[in-house]
């Protein structure tokens, strides 16, 4: 994020109220259409903007082995598997390269924090609106890793 | 570099593998675990301990894991999200390995629903491509904060994978998330259905996958076509051949007839190419592992590498 929006987002964290105005926007926005959980650190754009926190095991890499023939969800079988849904999406969009990100483990502190605010600081790698997918988000351990069979 | 362990060192071998899989005791019973252990010994490279699975308590799989190294076997600690924070599955990776366990298998974990405390909170810190990273990043001497340690794991990492629930190329997909994330070898659901596991194995090795992991193909003998009929309806991504369920229910004698489906499957899984070793899940009914091994021709399995003192291991490091 550039130096304006880190400014910002600065201002807007030192001014509670409106920090409560632009969370009740956003959650106005994503509550309803997304169903978000507010996990503070979107990754709509990763996965055809649908929500997997939505997933009962909070899945953020892809589907448990429990998807049904169906493609219903182990757990409830009334709904869909999240990651079922995400597919398809990603599919008729054209973003199905963007489902191989890696993404990293959930900053449990950010619960509740408002995600267009933590992008706009620089603390989460927040939007990506390319459908074409970087070395660097595949690869999380880099070159340092131990060698491979 | 640190002595491998048996599974490691066999599939780095070229050989073809053979990997168990064993339930820790619904109780405080040390030698439920030893006397088990008796099924595998010298017919399995390595065993899985399963880690509370379906959701119901058992001893742990870490503690079970260092009383299968004392029984003679090489285990594969059983880890998932579902009970442990990332703290705690670090700490337990660390302890594991310090008693001896060599290899880890990276899961989700079966829903609380399923199991008998269907009231607990879930953790769900890590997902399973994370806890494979998690591992990845201790083998390489940091925790997963970024801090250094002095004294650095070196586990074989294992992951799961199972070709039977849709969609197929998500599978794929999340296959080589988790070869990226750093798993060395893939364990599979059990095959019912070869023309599925064929398609999916053909999209790995599309992609060469296969190249960059061990994969090891599930098997399991089955009793009785309840069984099987079970699987079938009641395990959420699993699908079984007809084929099958109609062998099992012509058969006079249902236990024999299922010695011979796995055996099949596991001689023509070791004619596939891309595929590693089979995982042979004997639920109930470990004592039936020995024979399926040799009547699959799996039998003798490789030695186990020699033994070198800590002093020559550091010697040749150096």
């Amino acid at each position: 994020m550039s130096a304006f929006t880190k400014k910002f987002a600065a201002f807007v964290e030192r001014h509670p109220t409106l920090y409560k105005t632009v969370l009740l926007l956003e959650n106005a926005v994503k509550k309803p259409a997304l169903n978000c959980q507010s996990c503070g650190q979107c990754v709509l754009s990763y996965n055809a903007f649908t929500c997997p926190m939505r997933c009962p095991k909070q899945l953020r890499n892809g589907p448990c082995g429990g998807t049904r023939e169906n493609g219903r969800c182990e757990v409830y079988p009334e709904k869909d598997c999240i990651w079922f849904l995400i597919n398809e999406r990603a599919t008729k969009l054209g973003r199905e390269k963007k489902l191989l990100k890696f993404h990293k483990p959930v900053d449990r502190r950010l619960q509740g924090t408002s995600a267009w605010i933590n992008m706009w600081a620089g603390r989460i790698e927040g939007m990506s609106w390319s459908k074409d997918l970087e070395e660097k988000d595949v690869q999380p351990g880099g070159s340092k890793r131990d060698t491979k069979p | 570099m640190a002595q491998l362990g048996r599974l490691e060192s066999v599939l780095r071998a070229a050989h073809f593998a053979v990997c168990g899989e064993m339930g820790p005791p619904q109780g405080a019973d040390k030698g439920a675990i030893l006397k088990k252990c008796g099924n595998f010994r010298n017919v399995a490279d390595a065993v899985n301990l399963t880690d509370n699975q379906t959701a119901i308590v058992r001893m742990s799989s870490v503690m079970s894991s260092v009383f299968a190294i004392e029984g003679g076997i090489e285990p594969i600690m059983q880890m998932t999200c579902r009970d442990r924070n990332r703290l705690a599955q670090q700490s337990d990776i660390l302890g594991a390995y310090a008693a001896g366990v060599r290899n880890v298998l990276c899961l989700s974990g079966d829903y609380m629903s399923f199991g008998n405390h269907p009231d607990a909170k879930g953790v769900f810190d890590l997902d399973s491509v994370q806890l494979i990273h998690t591992v990845a990043e201790m083998n390489a001497g940091r925790f997963l904060s970024g801090d250094e340690m002095k004294t650095p794991p070196r586990m074989f990492i294992g992951g799961a994978a199972n070709p039977f629930a849709p969609p197929m190329e998500l599978r794929v997909m999340r296959l080589a998330k988790k070869i990226a994330a750093g798993a060395h070898f893939i364990q599979t659901q059990p095959v019912f259905d070869f023309p599925r596991f064929e398609r999916w194995l053909s999209l790995i090795r599309d992609q060469g996958l296969d190249k960059k992991v061990f994969i090891l193909a599930g098997v399991m003998p089955v009793r009785s076509v309840k069984a099987l009929l079970h699987m079938r309806d009641n395990v959420p991504g699993m699908t079984v051949a007809d084929e099958y369920i109609k062998r099992m229910e012509g058969a006079s004698d249902p236990k024999e007839e299922g010695v011979a489906i796995c055996v099949e499957m596991m001689k023509r899984l070791a004619q596939t190419p891309g595929t590693s070793g089979v995982h042979i899940m004997p639920v109930m009914w470990e004592s039936i592992t020995p024979r399926l091994v040799e009547e699959a021709g799996l039998l003798p399995r490789p030695e186990p590498p020699a033994e070198t003192s800590d002093a020559a291991t550091k010697e040749a490091a150096a």
